[in-house]
């Protein structure tokens, strides 16, 4: 064991010493918040909405009211306007000039007071919202507040057929898991085959193999290496997450240790697989492009998935990227954001990928 | 040659790639103690039989002994006691010699080294020892390269094309490690393309050509063996090496590129039959020489070819 610790020692003397490699492991997924940061903060935590009120009872005023009280820190949450007609409302969502627009339906106060299940519309442009899950998981969060509050007899009173927000989840919120999620995707792709194809090009791993050095420590010793930039690239984005732009971590950390390792693992896998294949340093990069370009913006990554997933062919892929569900998870673990799927879903199918990757590569690795 | 003393033994060995016989039926032996050289063209298979030998690939047809271990069977085993150089010398190019020599230790864990201070002394890169491996010059990478080899203290080093590359000074001084290395009993087959290096450092050469050892022996064996004339060398634009074959003297004769070797075993005769051509103006003498045969003219005579640097 000792030998793989040298070993692992030496490739992160290596690593480390390498200081452009050093830098844009660290610094691109920052780039990528602070980019987003800055975009999300600039367009700040107000929502416009649009509220349509046909009900004359008690309770549509209600959440009109509710509405205009909720808080974020200082400043309130929503910019509400009222529109007489649905027609006026939706024609200003279209417009751009209203985030989300909520109908309250006529009968709204009677339905909901008996014990039918009351619904609201909730109408939003995935188009024109890169926040739109936020906003949709915050309206949610308003309604079933009231619901709780005020109608408490009564079992049902939703907005959107989607689970429940009981905090406010900034744009800032939903981005930083996404960019952890990518950074761990890249780690395991950009930064492992085709530096793995260079150790075979360059005649490393056959220098090795002429030592009595067995391999799986060489190769653990590897996968020790990018575990530890890993984990070092999570402490700095959610580090940089929390002190730059407020987010709010709220999960259990020993949860997103084991995630973001078993994410690792995962994309190292599949690093290792495109290193199976690949026969240059070159080809190794391009499969590595053209795997990370689909994968990072079909998986929910800086926009939800809902916004995709209307395109038939593009729902099943988003199915199958293993970086969808590492993203999901890592939201819901960091963030207790709204779930796309169970949790446990999530670690399944990463796990399933991580097998195998890692029993395919293990077939398939040539060593020269 | 009692076979106790062959510490390494191949018999039959074949390796090929497709339709290239890149090994085509090697068998040596090589003694305890010696400096063997593996002599040929680029190309020729004498990579691919020194890796045969180390065990980093597998012969398609026969067998190789290593200190009376089989490969393929007892690869781990004769890893631990042999030293290998390869070609390629890429290696953690940002850890300093001292770092890479410390590292490759813990690869032998529980068997007897040599110290990380001796190795770097041996192969004289003490100025050099916390220097990072890429910012190391050709020559130095092949010591340090050399020195890798030498960690698990081995009974026998090899060295594929150790010099290649190097300028003559750098070639100079590798060759004295590797005479220190003879005198520390250890056993050394290496590959070569240089003709002077075969002559001056192995104590043995096999002439390697198309896959097969076309001839085997002691350099200074092996140019008595074919010459025991005088090489008389010059240039003569018409070609062709019949014409001096019937000179008085010349036991034989062999032309390349223009350039003409006549070999003789009576030297005054022989010139005075040159220069009466000359005169007649039958034939040129330009950049006459005389000296005495070579590895070189050995290589000409087996291959029909020259094999220059």
């Amino acid at each position: 064991m000792s030998t793989v610790w040298t070993l692992y020692r030496a490739s992160l003397k290596e690593f480390v010493r390498d200081r452009a490699a050093l830098f844009w492991t660290l610094a691109f997924p920052i780039l990528f918040i602070v980019m987003f940061g800055i975009i999300f903060k600039a367009g700040s935590t107000t929502y416009n909405i649009g509220i349509v009120n046909s009900d004359g009872g008690s309770v549509g005023l209600g959440l009109m009211q509710t509405f205009k009280d909720s808080k974020s820190g200082d400043s309130n949450v929503f910019n509400v306007q009222t529109y007489s007609t649905q027609d006026e409302a939706v024609g200003a969502l279209k417009a751009g000039k209203q985030d989300l627009v909520l109908v309250l339906p006529a009968s709204l106060s009677e339905t909901a007071t008996s014990p039918q299940p009351a619904t609201v519309d909730v109408f939003y442009d995935p188009s024109h919202s890169a926040s739109a899950q936020i906003e949709l998981g915050l309206v949610q969060g308003v309604i079933t507040q009231y619901a709780a509050q005020h109608l408490q007899s009564v079992p049902k009173l939703s907005a959107v057929p989607q689970s429940i927000q009981t905090h406010n989840l900034s744009a800032i919120d939903f981005l930083v898991p996404g960019i952890l999620a990518m950074s761990l995707m890249q780690l395991g792709l950009f930064g492992t085959a085709p530096a793995l194809v260079s150790l075979r090009q360059d005649g490393v791993l056959r220098r090795l193999g002429a030592t009595p050095l067995p391999r799986w420590m060489l190769l653990a010793s590897q996968v020790l290496l990018r575990l530890t930039i890993g984990l070092t690239q999570t402490a700095f984005i959610i580090g940089l997450g929390v002190a730059a732009f407020d987010m709010h971590v709220e999960g259990n950390w020993l949860a997103l240790l084991g995630l973001v390792l078993l994410g690792a693992v995962a994309f190292i896998g599949m690093g290792y697989l495109i290193a199976s294949f690949a026969r240059s340093v070159e080809s190794a990069s391009g499969i590595t492009s053209a795997v990370n370009f689909p994968m990072m913006f079909l998986s929910g990554i800086f926009f939800p998935i809902a916004s995709l997933a209307g395109v038939p062919v593009l729902a099943i892929i988003i199915k199958i990227l293993p970086l969808t569900y590492l993203g999901d998870a890592l939201r819901q673990i960091t963030v207790q954001g709204a779930p796309d799927f169970p949790l446990a879903l999530d670690i399944g199918v990463l796990a399933a990928w991580a097998i195998v990757c890692g029993l395919l590569s293990a077939r398939l690795f040539k060593w020269e | 040659m009692g076979s106790e003393a062959n510490v390494i033994v191949a018999d039959g060995l074949r390796k090929y790639y497709g339709k290239t016989h890149a090994v085509d039926g090697i068998s040596l032996a090589v003694r305890h103690g010696e400096i063997f050289g593996m002599l040929g063209p680029n190309g020729a298979g004498k990579s691919t039989t020194i890796e045969m030998l180390e065990g980093l690939r597998t012969p398609d047809a026969g067998s190789v002994e290593i200190l009376g271990l089989r490969q393929p069977r007892d690869a781990t085993a004769i890893k631990r006691r042999i030293g290998i150089q390869l070609q390629t010398t890429a290696l953690y190019p940002r850890l300093s010699v001292t770092e890479i020599l410390d590292l490759f230790h813990t690869f032998y864990r529980g068997h007897p080294t040599l110290p990380t201070d001796d190795l770097i002394r041996l192969v004289d890169l003490d100025e050099k020892r916390e220097t990072r491996s890429k910012q190391l010059s050709g020559g130095q990478k092949q010591r340090l390269s050399v020195a890798l080899a030498l960690v698990n203290d081995p009974e026998i080093v090899f060295l594929d094309e150790p010099t290649t590359g190097l300028d003559p000074q750098a070639r100079r001084q590798l060759w004295d490690v590797i005479r220190a290395l003879r005198g520390r009993g250890k056993t050394i087959l290496l590959t070569t393309h240089y003709l002077e290096e075969a002559e001056q450092l192995c104590d043995r050469v096999a002439i390697v050509d198309h896959g097969k050892i076309i001839e085997q022996g002691a350099p200074s064996e092996l140019i008595q063996r074919y010459f025991q004339e005088i090489a008389i060398q010059f240039q003569d634009g018409h070609g062709g090496s019949d014409a001096y074959t019937r000179l008085p003297g010349v036991a034989h004769a062999a032309a390349e590129d223009g350039l003409v070797t006549v070999y003789s075993a009576d030297v005054p005769r022989t010139m005075a039959a040159l220069l009466e051509r000359e005169t007649s103006g039958e034939g040129k003498l330009r950049d006459l020489s005389v000296r005495s045969a070579t590895l070189e003219d050995v290589f000409l005579k087996l291959t029909g070819r020259a094999l220059r640097d």
